[in-house]
């Protein structure tokens, strides 16, 4: 039944109240009244869009209010609103529609036709491609080889609530399937290898080259100035490489640790490519052994005809950095065959710490045996004839069909995928050529790249499908070993195991990959990287920082989940994950080296949480300043579980008549935004959370006066956070609003956060049928005191996690 | 600027080749690349956001992207003044803009510059873009259907999406991002042997073959929703094998050699000067050598979440992202610079590629005769989906006039612009998405 405007009005209000209740718990801003809509429309409306006149075709007494996924009402509906938006509507000369009315009808007309799109998606988690990472991870683990499987392939498209692991979202394209193909024969030629054990390399030096380039500081002590470079004569083009460099500290006692940078390239004429092996800490003042591993194809390597300066590069460096530039070199003449020269001389700064790099060693490739583990997993048999070779390659293909399609094979399939072998085999010399074709149509089967569940929607997924479900969602790859054999026992569905499994993955180190992602895509970290900071406004700002502020909160979510402490710390909390330079731009006390330390904070810059952590201050900023517009839009979306409507069309810009609207304080600018009909509506419901992290600056700092520039002039104003919420609630600054949110907000944060996780394991977004589930979700973390890792296991153990 | 001669060996190849000279392409070069005969081609390359567009007169209007005055007689503005050289090559078009985009979100028509499309709330379908038309038209006769490139790359989100082209079936076309795999793909040499790549060719097209047919058994275990990703994939699939048909049919003919000497193949969305250049060299190299005859290229996406290009303007110095300096160009005095130095610097690297299309003589003009450039945006200021900042260039041996700053009413749809580049495109359109007509005004 549809309700109609005209008619009894009981039954519409109560559709309204509905679709109020169900929008996340979002009761602050006051829920517009049926008999208001109905009312406004009748008054200002329907003289000319009703019974007796239709203008532009429009009626507006029998569009149902309650039109759910009614495709026509919806557009109809969608008409209205922009016709409003745009001030089209209506004409000024035929009603006098007030603002405040005007608004009601507006939020309505948002609500219901934000809700009608999320009524007509489909409940149920589609087929999802892997994306980026879970490729990458996937491909490691499946060929057994750590190599770039994802070079040149473009970002995946996002979910609307951020997710880049949502099926629908997920697109495939000519150049993805492309891409595939070529990464899988690519890795197979690599991980299937052919011919004997290759020659190993091996170099050991103990001083650093000298370069003919005489503005750099060569030497194996490491300060302020100092390159450590050494020349490996000769190396493979592929396999596994090992660096092993002994070094030590050397500098004053507490001291921060230097940072040990090493990466490998060469030398050409004009410049010289290199990539990074690897940066750590070095805190000993005695020597020590640092070991890293790569493959070597992974590196910048010379081409094998260019011999001005042969050899690959190994270089250390110090990354530590206070902020200060390097002395200028001294010249120092001397004199050579009977001739005065220069020659630059650096001193030596005794504060700096400092590296003193002893020996360095590289050796490659290397290899536990020949053939390599990697290749005897894939080769499980070695043909020694032509007629051993379907044996062959039917065990090879029986055991990586399960691994790739992560489910039991049936025979008709390792049939299907024989033929190519019969077809491409004669085109080929060797056996290992051919196998590594068919290995290679395996990785671009659908079985392969997509997760498929092909269950009814709403049954329970198959012990394999919730393995797969499990692993990336916990680890971002296919399921291991053990996860596979407890699904082939159909042991893993029951809750008891679930519970196990989801705590062991959680311990393991790939669970990184969980934190990583989720934490990035739910609080939109990557935001950090999309702004540029002004130099004129923060003269010596190092863009490197920007990787750590990053990291500062993916390390803050992994802290909460290892403790198993509750979601509140994200409003509010007494410590932070600080490394060095950080807790140097922060200007507290902080760890000595580059590791992430939990550290308690002084509540002088504020309370330790999210609102405080430079990544979100900074992704929110317009590089100079602070974006208070930003801030409210995502504190909306990423802790309220409620945001704005996207932009309107044509809704006109703002057009000040203020030649100085640069220099304003940025509460007037904004109230000047508010005074605009057009733009009041929706930034009513924004600006004033932002207002409340005014404290902060475009890097995250505490501030108590904000420079505004414009042209020429400069005016300074003092720090105003004052605020007053939409629902009424007046805070002040970021103590304020964090009060606020523990306060007064608990509940709608705890449903936004577990929200965005069960739609991150789910890969999908949440519809209006999950509400239910979602429901006893947020009721089981609540009761759980809001712990963040016990959350993880009440979404894998629940229905929803469990079923299609 | 560098300027140096781009080697390329064309003709010699064509006197090593015999079996080639069945391919029409290749026919007319044979005869010599007479006017009657020479390629027709299309580009489009669309910005996001909007431009400055201020009240006549006022100090702040000296940056408006549209010229002061009409028709030919009209003077460009601080931020186009760099089109000057080429104003009797090129034509302003103003009040242009797709009816449907007028109703559709504020930053949700870059989907739809090249479609005309309506896409809202619910249902997000797009369809056919101009230029994949132009590329049907001519696909047998060029190695690539057609360029696609943006800067994001890939496909991204309807509303959202990170290219300008769009197939057939209203399916987006996933554009490349990385110059130095657009070179490759286009130049690049294949070090085996002809036999080795043939047979290789010949195995990928069995192995495409074994998928498409394994799928079909998994497409009847699947749902709707499911079945509709299926086909994403399935429609990939096809396109990749069409893709190694096509390469088998060019096998025997030698890729053009192009000199990449001043080319910035590694540059990335951290050095915009640089990448947005290469974009159009790559066009230009690709015009050139007559690899493609169409080509999309999108500077950025209305994706304001994630769209890596609008940091640009930081990088090179001014003082916002694109986004928040189309907010900031209607506000105060001096809100206009900003995005007018934007504006200048967009302009100047379309001017630039406009540059070497004519300064590269071919037949008895150049290669900018026969080239019909489209650029511009769809949004004049931001969230408003009318009055696009429009330039077409080219084409006089087309049929195209130029010289002109001409306006348009909001009942002229800018699907008759597309009507009417299709024709000069030798495509038999009467009509394009929701156009009522050609848009005669443009042609001699």
């Amino acid at each position: 039944m549809k309700s109609r405007i005209g008619m009894g009005r009981l039954a519409y209000t109560l559709i309204l109240t509905a679709w109020c209740a169900s929008l996340s718990g979002n009761v602050a801003i006051a829920a517009p009244d049926a008999t208001f809509v109905a009312g406004i429309i009748e008054a200002n409306c329907v003289a000319c869009h009703g019974p007796s006149m239709q203008n532009a075709g429009v009626r507006l007494d029998n569009l149902p209010v309650d039109f759910g996924d009614d495709r026509r009402a919806t557009e109809e509906w969608h008409d209205v609103r922009n016709a409003l938006n745009s001030g089209r509507m209506p004409p000024r000369d035929a009603s006098n529609l007030s603002t405040e009315d005007r608004t009601v009808l507006l939020d309505w007309l948002d609500a219901a036709l934000a809700d009608s799109e999320h009524a007509s998606e489909a409940a149920g988690t589609v087929m999802r491609r892997l994306n980026r990472v879970e490729y990458q991870n996937t491909m490691r683990d499946l060929l057994g080889l750590d190599i770039d499987y994802v070079k040149n392939l473009p970002a995946d498209e996002a979910s609307r609530d951020g997710f880049t692991n949502n099926g629908a979202a997920l697109r495939m394209s000519a150049l993805l399937v492309e891409h595939y193909l070529r990464a899988a024969r690519d890795g197979l030629g690599r991980a299937i290898i052919t011919g004997p054990a290759p020659p190993v390399f091996e170099h050991r030096a103990e001083e650093t080259v000298v370069d003919k380039v005489k503005t750099v500081n060569w030497s194996n002590r490491l300060g302020r100035t100092g390159t450590f470079a050494a020349r490996v004569p000769e190396f493979p083009d592929e396999g596994e490489f090992v660096l092993r460099i002994t070094a030590r500290a050397e500098g004053p006692p507490a001291a921060p640790y230097p940072r040990m940078h090493v990466s490998l390239g060469y030398r050409a004429d004009t410049q010289t490519p290199s990539r990074t092996v690897a940066e750590v800490d070095v805190p000993d003042r005695s020597p020590r052994v640092f070991e890293f591993r790569a493959r070597i194809e992974e590196f910048p390597l010379q081409s094998r005809t260019q011999s001005k300066y042969p050899g690959l590069l190994v270089w250390v460096r110090n990354a530590y950095t206070d902020g200060q530039p390097p002395p200028p070199p001294e010249k120092v003449p001397f004199e050579e065959n009977g001739k005065l020269k220069d020659k630059l001389v650096w001193t030596e700064d005794p504060e700096f710490p400092k590296i003193v790099v002893e020996s360095v060693e590289f050796r490659a490739p290397v290899y536990e045996s020949w053939p390599p583990a990697h290749h005897k997993r894939l080769v499980p048999i070695q043909p020694e004839s032509i007629r051993d070779e379907q044996r062959a390659v039917r065990a090879s293909l029986r055991r990586f069909l399960r691994l790739a399609y992560r489910r039991p094979v049936r025979d008709a399939e390792v049939s299907l995928t024989l033929r190519y072998f019969e077809t491409v085999r004669p085109t080929v010399e060797t056996f290992e050529e051919a196998l590594r074709e068919v290995l290679s149509m395996a990785l671009i089967s659908p079985d392969f790249l997509y997760r498929i569940e092909d269950a009814e929607i709403g049954t329970p997924l198959d012990d394999h499908q919730l393995a797969s479900r499990l692993s990336y969602f916990l680890w971002s790859t296919m399921p291991d070993e053990r996860l596979m054999d407890l699904a082939d026992r159909g042991l893993l569905s029951d809750p008891a195991a679930l519970r196990r499994e989801t705590e062991r993955m959680l311990d393991d180190s790939r669970s990184w990959a969980f934190v990583e992602r989720f934490s990035d895509e739910w609080l939109d970290l990557g935001g950090v990287h999309r702004i540029a900071i002004n130099p004129n406004y923060y003269p010596g700002f190092d863009a490197l920082l920007k990787g750590d502020m990053r990291r500062e909160t993916q390390h803050y979510f992994a802290e909460i989940l290892r403790q198993d402490d509750s979601a509140m710390k994200f409003l509010r909390s007494d410590f932070a994950m600080l490394n060095q330079p950080l807790a140097v731009h922060y200007g507290v006390p902080g760890p000595r080296g580059g590791d992430f330390q939990r550290v308690n904070i002084d509540a002088a810059r504020g309370p330790g949480g999210l609102l405080t952590q430079a990544s979100v201050l900074l992704s929110n900023s317009t590089g100079e300043d602070s974006h208070p517009v930003e801030r409210g839009v995502w504190i909306r979306r990423a802790l309220l579980g409620d945001p704005p409507a996207p932009p309107p069309p044509a809704v006109p810009n703002l057009e000040t008549g203020d030649p100085d609207f640069g220099l304003l304080p940025v509460k007037r600018q904004l109230a000047l935004h508010q005074d605009n009909e057009a733009c009041a509506r929706c930034h009513q419901g924004i600006d004033p959370w932002g207002i409340a992290l005014e404290e902060f600056d475009a890097v995250g700092l505490r501030r108590d006066k904000i420079t505004r520039r414009s042209g020429e002039r400069v005016e300074v104003h003092s720090v105003d956070a004052r605020t007053v919420l939409p629902d009424g609630s007046e805070v002040e600054g970021v103590n304020g609003l964090a009060q606020h949110l523990v306060d007064e907000r608990r509940h709608q944060f705890a449903r936004a956060f577990a929200s965005k996780l069960a739609s991150y394991a789910l890969g999908r977004s949440l519809v209006h049928a999950d509400e239910g589930s979602m429901d006893g979700i947020v009721a089981h973390f609540e009761k759980s005191g809001y712990r963040v890792r016990e959350l993880c296991t009440i979404i894998v153990t629940s229905e929803l996690f469990r079923s299609r | 600027m560098s300027r140096q001669s781009w080697r390329l060996s064309r003709r010699s190849f064509l006197h090593g080749t015999g079996v080639a000279l069945a391919l029409p392409f290749l026919e007319c070069m044979e005869v010599g690349a007479t006017n009657r005969q020479r390629p027709k081609r299309l580009c489009a390359a669309y910005f996001p956001y909007g431009i400055v567009d201020r009240k006549p007169g006022t100090e702040a209007s000296e940056w408006n992207w549209f010229p002061a005055g009409s028709g030919s007689d009209f003077r460009f503005n601080r931020s186009m003044v760099s089109l000057e050289p080429h104003r009797s090559e090129l034509t302003v078009l103003g009040g242009l803009s797709h009816p449907h985009g007028r109703v559709m979100g504020g930053h949700d028509t870059a989907d739809t510059w090249l479609t005309g499309a309506l896409m809202k709330e619910g249902h997000l379908e797009n369809t056919v873009s101009v230029d994949q038309v132009a590329a049907a038209r001519w696909s047998g006769k060029t190695r690539f259907r057609s360029l696609v490139l943006s800067t994001d790359g890939g496909v991204g989100e309807p509303t959202r999406s990170s290219t300008l082209s769009f197939s057939r079936t209203g399916q987006p076309v996933a554009a490349d991002n990385n110059p130095r795999v657009v070179f490759d793909r286009l130049f690049g040499v294949d070090p085996r042997s002809r036999e080795a790549q043939r047979q290789s060719m010949e195995a990928s097209r069995s192995m495409l073959d074994l998928v498409l047919d394994d799928s079909k058994h998994l497409r009847t275990r699947l749902g709707t929703a499911d079945r509709s990703k299926l086909d994403e994939y399935l429609q990939s699939v096809r396109q990749i094998e069409d893709r190694v048909q096509r390469s088998q049919r060019w096998l025997d003919i030698p890729k053009p050699s192009v000199d990449a000497t001043g080319l910035h193949l590694e540059a990335d969305d951290t050095t915009p000067a640089e990448l947005v250049k290469t974009m159009y060299d790559l066009i230009y190299l690709a015009f050139q050598t007559d690899s493609t005859r169409v080509a999309t290229y999108q500077l950025g996406n209305m994706n304001g979440a994630t769209s890596i290009a609008g940091k640009f303007p930081q990088l090179l110095g001014l003082s916002d992202n694109m986004h928040s300096l189309a907010h900031g160009a209607r506000k105060g005095d001096d809100g206009a610079e900003p995005l007018g130095l934007w504006d200048r610097f967009l302009t100047e690297q379309f001017s630039y590629f406009l540059g070497r299309l004519k300064d590269t003589p071919e037949g008895d003009g150049t290669l900018l005769d026969s080239t019909l450039v489209l650029y511009g945006s769809s949004n004049s200021q931001t969230h408003v989906n009318l009055n696009y900042p429009l330039v077409l260039a080219g084409g006089q041996g087309m049929g195209m006039r130029h010289g002109r700053y001409l306006q348009f009413g909001e009942s002229t749809p800018m699907s008759n612009l597309f009507v009417t580049v299709l024709q000069r495109m030798d495509v038999q359109a009467d009509s394009f998405a929701d156009s009522t007509g050609p848009l005669a005004e443009v042609l001699a």
